[in-house]
């Protein structure tokens, strides 16, 4: 099938009348001018297939606003953008959401950033004594490298309680080394 | 790639006969005379103010009533538009409001100019907002529903030029219900709240219309 959008419009036609195999035929050819689209703007292939997949099936669900009476390609088009700032939008909210405020974690970064003195492993001694759960989060966290995200979802904790309980840690262990 | 194959192939499996949505003219037009009927039958019941026939020969009555009902027929229309995800392809008609409330706030203005000396202002004001708010509802909640039924791409707009469409029908209402020539209150407490109204449509559309 070539890309004509009379083909395609042809074939969506066929499709609202309940024809399987030209509804097959169209969103086959409809992945296909959407990949390169998706591709430019994702990074990653299983974005683009992620997404493909739900611009899909929001075809599928908005079949019935195409009558085949106007070009198909703009109509595609605009589901799938609709999509992309929708994925795009949550992808970089949640960016946001996991991100830390400076301010939370300025007290806690070394002064000398080129001569890191303290590691996990030298005051390990003091993280012990720390409350079994602050403890177990500086351990996951700066051992074993998990984010305040997955700790959260180990420890079966929200991720902000996770940051408190963690900025708490800080604290003590900071009051305690500078004695 | 197998999973784009096998999602086609069910969605293909899944597919059946559906009925194509109306054109958004006849969309525009139903809604229009769903909301026309709606508004004829109150003002049966609640009554037209007794001086209808002479604020008929008033210019800058008719002016306004006018501009109301071009912002009435361009929010139907552009809600009908707007309930498509590609705007049916008429992505100017459904910018229809923008000029229709500019010409609603020339007209405005220049009845405001005009109202020398100026009209008593009448004794009660917010509650007009509410009269009209509360004849808004039940066209609005009609108007989301039947928007509900598409697949709109532009929820927040699609929302906020539903409900002013909405308020639009209940500020025609109370302007041929209510005797009251102060365009100072007739602005500021039947007019003015139509940006809360599109920004509250904005919020409803984000969640009453994403889909």
């Amino acid at each position: 099938m070539t890309d004509n959008t009379d083909n395609f419009a042809a074939l969506m036609k066929r499709s609202i009348n309940g024809e399987q195999r030209a509804y097959a035929e169209l969103l086959q050819e409809t992945s296909r001018i959407l990949r390169p689209f998706l591709a430019k703007r994702l990074s990653l292939t299983n974005e683009v297939d992620d997404l493909l997949q739900e611009i899909l099936i929001s075809i599928h669900k908005a079949r019935h606003t195409y009558d085949g009476n106007r070009p198909y390609k703009p109509w595609v088009f605009a589901i799938a953008q609709f999509r992309l700032s929708d994925y795009l939008r949550a992808h970089y909210s949640d960016q946001l959401r996991q991100a830390v405020e400076i301010s939370e974690v300025e007290n806690n970064l070394p002064e000398n950033v080129t001569e890191t003195t303290l590691s996990y492993e030298s005051i390990s001694g003091e993280i012990q004594k720390l409350p079994q759960k602050q403890a177990m989060i500086l351990q996951l966290m700066h051992q074993e490298g998990y984010t305040a995200k997955e700790v959260a979802e180990k420890m079966g904790m929200n991720e902000s309680a996770v940051k408190v309980a963690a900025h708490r840690a800080y604290k003590i262990l900071r009051n305690k080394l500078e004695k | 790639m197998a999973d784009i194959e096998e999602l086609i192939n069910k969605l293909a499996q899944d597919t059946a006969a559906v009925k194509p949505a109306p054109h958004p003219f006849m969309l525009s037009a139903k809604w229009m005379l769903a909301a026309a009927a709606y508004l004829v039958v109150s003002l049966m019941l609640t009554g037209t103010r007794p001086d209808l026939m002479s604020k008929l020969s008033d210019p800058w009555f008719i002016a306004e009533m006018a501009a109301l009902v071009g912002i009435f027929f361009a929010t139907s229309l552009s809600a009908a538009l707007l309930s498509f995800p590609d705007m049916h392809q008429m992505r100017r008609a459904a910018f229809a409001p923008v000029v229709s409330f500019a010409l609603f706030v020339l007209v405005i203005l220049l009845a405001w100019q005009a109202d020398s000396p100026p009209a008593p202002l009448p004794r009660h004001s917010f509650q007009c907002t509410s009269m009209i708010s509360l004849f808004s509802v039940l066209p609005a909640i009609w108007i989301v529903m039947q928007m509900r039924k598409f697949a709109s791409t532009h929820y927040q707009w699609a929302g906020s030029i539903a409900l002013l469409f909405a308020f639009s029908t209940g500020a025609i209402w109370l302007r041929l219900n209510e005797v009251n020539d102060s365009i100072t209150h007739v602005i500021e407490w039947h007019y003015l709240p139509m940006i809360a109204v599109g920004l509250g449509g904005m919020w409803l559309g984000k969640r009453a219309l994403k889909w």
